[in-house]
C-alpha cells in the first residue's frame, strides 16, 4: 500500500523478576542506548519522533508520560504515549511514518511491575466500577472464566494447556532473555481450569525499537513491517465473546491483508501466552493452527521470558526480528493482548528479503 | 512518503458541568453521537476511532481508555487511547490526522473524554500523584504550585502586571456567555472581579483559574475524497505539530514554553505558514490559566515575548479584535474537562471556519486558525493550524504570504446555528450526589516501592549525610541537580560526581494559602524552585522557611535547613526547608495576611 517500513534496531533491558535498586528511567535508557547503538542512529538528531507504551496505575504516577523523554534522548522532540500495549505503540509509529511526518520512530515500552506492592489491587480497578468491582471478585478469575468457555467451545483440553506451558518453557532454555524455564513448585489450580503454571509470571525490563521508512534502513539487516492491525472487542465482561479472540480475528485480517499473505505463507509466530489456552486461542484467531508448534514462541513467550505488562508485544517483535535475523524463517506473526480484563489485540506481519 | 490530505467533517460536544450523572462511556458515547449527526453519518462509516483522556485517577479506572471503547464507538474496530496530558485535547486531532494520513482508515471519529468529579474528596487529587515519585511528592506538592511559580516568573521576567493577565478571564468567561456547552460564561464580569477573587496561591486567585469539570467532545476527521463525499464544507487540517520538555520541569527557565514554540514550529512547517501573525487569522491557545493563553500566544509566534498581556488588555484578542483569541470562552469560560476541554478547541475552530459559530462568530469569517494545547509538567506543546475550504493550499505553494480576510466577507451559512449537535449531560448537584444510590465508593488503594535508581539513590545518600551531590556531563558541561546517571541533552552516561555547597537561589516561589482539597491553610506554604549555586540550569522543588512571605523575591539567597541527623531518612524531606543566608530577613514564620499579598 505503501513504502516499506522496517525495523533498524532492538534494545532491551531486565527480563528478570525484579531490578532491584534501579529506576525505571536506568532500565529504559539501558534499552534504548543499544537499540540505537543496533541502529546505528542518535536519537538527539536523526529520530523524529517517540512513541511510548504505559498505564498510570502501573507507573504510579498519573499522566506518566511527563517521565519518559529524558532516558530516551526525547526531550524537546515530539514524544507521545498510548495507553496500551507496546505493540500499539508500534502500529502508531507505523502511521507517523506513513503519513509522512516522520522517518524515523523509536518505540519504547517496559515493566516496573516489582515497585507495585499490590498488583491484585491494581488489577481489580481495572475492572467496571459499578457493575463488578463491588463484587471483589479478581480480576484474573476471569482468565479462569474464559479458559473454561473457550475449552467447553473449542474442544481443546487442559492437558493441550498443560502441553503449551510446558513446551514454551522447553523452548526457553535456549533463550538468554527468559527468566521462567523452571518455576517453582507444584502445578497447582489457580483459577480452575487455570493453573500456575499455565499462567506468565511478572517480570521486569524494557523493550526499544527503532522503525524507519525504506530509505533510511540498512538494506540486508532489516526486518520489514509489512502490515499491522489492531482492534477491539467489547470492553463489558458481560458482552464480550469469550469462546473467540475476536479482536485478534480483526486485527489479523488487516495485517495479513496489508502484508499480501496468507497463513499458509507465515513461518513463525510470537504470540500473546500470558495464559497458556490463550496461545490456543491466538492460533485459532491468526489462522495458525496448522503451524508447526516448533516454530511458535520458539523464544519462550511470556510464559518462559515473563510478563513484561505493556512491553509484551515489543517482546514478540523483539524475539521475532532476533529469528528472521538469524535465517529462522522468512516472515513471522507477532500478536498481543493486553491481559485481562482487556479484550484489544494487535497483529504484525514480518518479513526478512530473500 | 506523502500522507493524505485530511478534513474535520464533523463536530460534537457534551455541555461541560461541574458533575455530570453520566458515566464517562455515557458521556464519550453523546459527544460520539452528536459528532455523528452532525454530519449525518452512522457509525458503520467509520473506520478507527480514537481516544484520548488525561489522568485515569479522574475516572478511577485503571485502563480507562479499554473502559471508555464501547460508549466511544470503538467496538469491533481500530481503537488506540493517546495520552499527553493536558495536551491530549488538541492530540486527538493529531492523532485523528495521521490514522487517516497515514491510510489506515479513510474515516475517523476522534473523542475526548474527561469524568474529573469521580475523584474524591477532590479531583486535585489525582495531580497529587503527577509530581516525581522521589523527590517531589514527599514535599506535597499540590496543581496550583506549578501554575503559581510559572506564573510568578513569567510575571517578574517581563514586569507584567496582573490587571493586564486578568483581562484574558473577563475576555473568556464573557466569550462563553454565548457559548451553550459552557460551565461558567458570564457577560458582566470584570477585571476588579477577577482581582477581588479570593487568592489561592499566589499570584493566582480562584477566577484566574478554569473550573473542574465533566464532558466530552468528539469530532470526524476524514481523507480528501470520503470528506468530499461528506460535507460541502470540510476544515482542512493543514499542519499538526507537538513536542514534549525535559521532565526536569525546575531546570527550566519557566518564563517562556520553547515547547510550544517548537510545536508550533512543526505545524507551521507543514502548514507553509512563515508569517504566523499575517496568516493564521483566530486562535485557540490552551487557557486552563489565565496567564497560559499569554504565555502560549507568545510560544505559537504570535506576539513578541512578554507581549502579549498588553495586547489583550487592549482587546487585540477579542472577538472582534485583530486576532480573536478563545472566541469560544475556552477552558475559563466553557469549562476544562481536561482532554475534552482541548478538543473543544478543534471543534471551535471547525465552526469558527465553517462559518457557523453563531453567537460566538468572529467577523470576517477567518479562514484559517491554529488550536494548542498544554500539559504534563508546563512540559508539552500540542498544536494544528485548520483551514477552510476557501483558505487555498499554503501547503507546497511556495509559501505565499496569506493576505487577512476581508472583514466584510458573506459568511456563506448565514444564521447558522451552532453547536450544532449537543447532547446531555445532566448536571448533578454535590448534594444530590452525596444523597443519590448507588454511588460506588472505590478507594485505589495501590502501594508501590520505587528504586530510586543510581543517581538519585547515591543523591539521597548524600542528603541524609547532609551534602547535595551533582553529577557532571562531561560532553555539554553542565554539573545536574538533581543528578542523573545520564545526561538527557547529550544522551550518554554522565561522568563524574561533585559535592555542591548547600546554598542557592530562589528561582521563583509561591504563597499558597490552600490545600490540595481546596481548605483553607492557616499559615501559607511557600513552595520555591532552588537553583543550588554551581548547578547549570536549575535544582529542585522545596519550600522556605523561617522568612516573612512579603520578604521574598526571586533572586533571593537561601541555605538549606538539614533536619537534625537523627531524623533524616535519605529523602527530599532530609532539608526541613530553605532560609534567607541574610540573617536580618529570618524571623519565625507569620501569618500571612492574604490582603497584603494581593497585586
Amino acid at each position: 500500500m505503501s513504502p516499506r517500513i522496517g525495523v533498524t534496531g532492538v534494545g532491551w533491558s531486565g527480563f528478570t523478576p525484579t531490578t532491584a535498586g534501579r529506576s525505571y528511567k536506568e532500565l529504559m535508557f539501558e534499552a534504548a542506548s543499544a537499540a540505537y547503538l543496533d541502529a546505528g542512529v542518535d536519537p538527539r538528531t536523526d529520530v523524529d519522533s517517540f512513541v511510548c507504551a504505559s498505564e498510570d496505575v502501573e507507573e504510579g504516577t498519573s499522566i506518566f508520560d511527563e517521565y519518559v523523554p529524558d532516558q530516551l534522548g526525547a526531550v524537546q522532540r515530539p514524544v507521545q504515549t498510548v495507553a496500551s500495549d507496546g505493540l500499539f505503540a508500534l502500529a502508531t509509529a507505523m502511521m507517523l511514518i506513513r503519513s509522512g511526518v516522520a522517518n524515523v520512530v523509536a518505540v519504547e515500552a517496559h515493566s516496573k511491575a516489582s515497585d507495585i506492592l499490590t498488583p491484585g489491587r491494581v488489577d481489580a480497578f481495572a475492572l467496571d466500577p459499578v457493575l463488578n468491582r463491588p463484587l471483589g471478585v479478581p480480576a484474573l478469575a476471569l482468565a479462569g472464566l474464559e479458559m473454561r468457555w473457550y475449552l467447553h467451545a473449542s474442544g481443546r483440553t487442559s492437558e493441550q494447556c498443560t502441553e503449551v506451558a510446558a513446551r514454551n518453557r522447553e523452548h526457553a532454555r535456549s533463550n538468554r532473555r527468559a527468566s521462567f524455564a523452571d518455576v517453582d513448585g507444584d502445578d497447582a489450580p489457580l483459577f480452575d481450569p487455570l493453573t500456575t503454571h499455565q499462567a506468565a509470571r511478572s517480570a521486569d525490563g524494557c523493550v526499544v525499537i527503532v522503525l524507519a521508512s525504506e530509505d533510511r534502513t540498512d538494506g540486508s539487516r532489516t526486518v520489514w513491517v509489512e502490515g499491522i492491525g489492531w482492534s477491539q472487542d467489547a470492553p463489558s465482561v458481560e458482552s464480550r465473546d469469550w469462546s473467540r479472540a475476536v479482536a485478534a480475528e480483526r486485527a489479523a485480517a488487516t495485517a495479513y491483508a496489508q502484508a499480501d499473505v496468507r497463513p499458509g505463507d507465515i513461518d513463525t509466530a510470537e504470540v500473546d501466552d500470558t495464559f497458556a489456552y490463550k496461545q490456543l486461542q491466538h492460533l485459532d484467531a491468526l489462522g495458525l493452527t496448522e503451524l508447526d508448534t516448533a516454530s511458535v514462541n520458539r523464544s519462550g513467550g511470556a510464559l518462559g521470558e515473563g510478563y513484561l505488562h505493556e512491553a509484551n508485544g515489543l517482546a514478540r517483535i523483539l524475539a521475532a526480528v532476533e529469528q528472521l535475523r538469524a535465517g529462522d524463517g522468512r516472515a513471522s506473526v507477532v500478536q498481543s493482548w493486553r491481559g485481562v480484563p482487556s479484550t484489544s489485540a494487535a497483529v504484525a506481519v514480518l518479513k526478512r528479503d530473500r | 512518503m506523502n500522507g493524505r490530505r485530511v478534513a474535520v467533517v464533523g463536530a460534537g460536544m457534551t455541555r461541560f458541568v461541574r458533575r455530570a450523572q453520566e458515566t464517562g462511556k455515557e458521556l464519550a458515547f453523546q459527544a460520539s453521537r452528536a459528532a455523528l449527526d452532525a454530519a449525518e453519518m452512522t457509525l458503520d462509516q467509520v473506520g478507527a476511532v480514537c481516544l484520548t483522556s488525561a489522568p485515569d485517577a479522574f475516572d478511577g479506572v485503571h485502563r480507562k481508555g479499554d473502559y471508555l471503547a464501547d460508549g466511544a464507538g470503538g467496538w469491533n474496530k481500530p481503537f488506540i487511547r493517546t495520552y499527553v496530558g493536558g495536551g491530549s485535547g488538541v492530540f486527538t486531532a493529531i492523532q485523528g490526522w495521521y490514522t487517516v494520513a497515514s491510510g489506515q482508515a479513510d474515516v475517523v471519529l476522534c473523542v475526548a473524554e474527561e469524568k474529573m468529579s469521580s475523584c474524591q474528596p477532590h479531583p486535585q487529587g489525582a495531580f497529587l500523584t503527577i509530581f516525581d515519585n522521589i523527590l517531589e511528592r514527599p514535599l506535597g506538592p499540590n496543581l496550583l504550585w506549578i501554575f503559581a511559580l510559572e506564573m510568578n516568573r513569567y510575571m517578574q521576567r517581563y514586569g507584567l502586571e496582573k490587571r493586564d493577565i486578568a483581562a484574558v478571564a473577563v475576555k473568556n468567561k464573557r466569550n462563553a456567555a454565548d457559548h451553550p456547552a459552557a460551565l461558567l460564561g458570564q457577560a458582566d464580569i470584570s477585571v476588579d472581579d477577577v482581582l477581588a477573587s479570593e487568592v489561592l496561591a499566589w499570584p493566582v486567585q480562584r477566577l484566574d483559574v478554569s473550573p473542574i469539570s465533566d464532558g466530552a467532545v468528539a469530532i470526524i476527521m476524514a481523507s480528501e475524497d470520503a470528506a468530499r463525499r461528506l460535507t460541502d464544507a470540510p476544515v482542512w487540517v493543514d499542519g499538526v505539530g507537538w513536542n514534549l520538555d525535559s521532565t526536569y520541569w525546575t531546570n527550566r527557565d519557566l518564563s517562556y514554553p520553547e515547547y510550544v514554540e517548537n510545536a508550533a514550529r512543526m505545524a507551521y512547517g507543514m502548514a507553509g505558514i512563515t508569517e504566523p501573525r499575517k496568516q493564521i487569522h483566530i486562535a485557540e491557545p490552551y487557557d486552563p490559566f489565565d496567564y497560559k493563553e499569554l504565555h502560549h500566544l507568545e510560544g505559537l509566534l504570535l506576539f513578541d515575548k512578554g507581549t502579549a498581556p498588553e495586547a489583550a488588555a487592549a482587546g487585540v484578542t477579542a472577538r472582534d479584535g485583530d486576532l480573536p483569541c478563545c472566541p469560544s470562552g475556552g477552558l475559563l469560560g466553557v469549562g476544562n474537562p481536561i482532554a475534552a476541554a482541548g478538543l473543544m478547541k478543534i471543534a471551535e475552530l471547525f465552526w469558527q471556519l465553517r462559518g457557523e459559530a453563531g453567537a460566538r462568530q468572529v467577523p470576517g469569517t477567518p479562514e484559517r486558525g491554529v488550536a494548542q494545547a498544554w500539559g504534563d509538567l508546563m512540559q508539552v506543546g500540542t498544536v494544528v493550524v485548520m483551514g477552510s475550504d476557501r483558505a487555498g493550499g499554503l501547503r507546497g505553494s511556495g509559501l505565499a504570504a496569506m493576505p487577512h480576510p476581508s472583514p466584510l466577507r458573506p459568511d456563506p451559512s448565514g444564521q447558522a446555528t451552532q453547536p450544532a449537535a449537543m447532547l446531555g449531560p445532566t448536571s448533578l448537584s454535590d448534594a444530590r450526589f452525596r444523597s443519590a444510590a448507588g454511588a460506588v465508593d472505590s478507594p485505589l488503594d495501590v502501594r508501590y516501592a520505587w528504586d530510586p535508581g543510581d543517581a538519585v539513590g547515591a543523591f539521597l545518600d548524600g542528603l541524609r549525610d547532609g551534602r547535595i551531590l551533582a553529577t557532571t556531563c562531561a560532553s555539554c558541561g553542565r554539573t545536574l541537580v538533581p543528578p542523573r546517571s545520564f545526561c538527557e541533552r547529550c544522551f550518554r552516561s554522565t561522568d563524574a560526581w561533585m559535592e555542591l555547597a548547600a546554598i542557592g537561589t530562589v528561582e521563583t516561589f509561591s504563597i499558597c494559602h490552600v490545600t490540595w482539597d481546596m481548605r483553607p491553610l492557616e499559615e501559607p506554604e511557600l513552595p520555591a524552585v532552588i537553583r543550588i549555586d554551581g548547578s547549570s540550569d536549575g535544582g529542585f522543588l522545596h519550600k522556605l522557611g523561617e522568612v516573612a512571605p512579603d520578604d521574598v523575591r526571586i533572586g533571593l539567597a537561601v541555605e538549606a535547613v538539614w533536619r537534625p541527623l537523627e531524623d533524616r531518612t535519605g529523602s527530599i524531606l532530609d532539608i526541613a526547608y530553605f532560609r534567607p543566608r541574610e540573617r536580618t530577613l529570618r524571623r519565625e514564620l507569620v501569618a500571612a495576611a492574604t490582603a497584603e499579598y494581593m497585586p
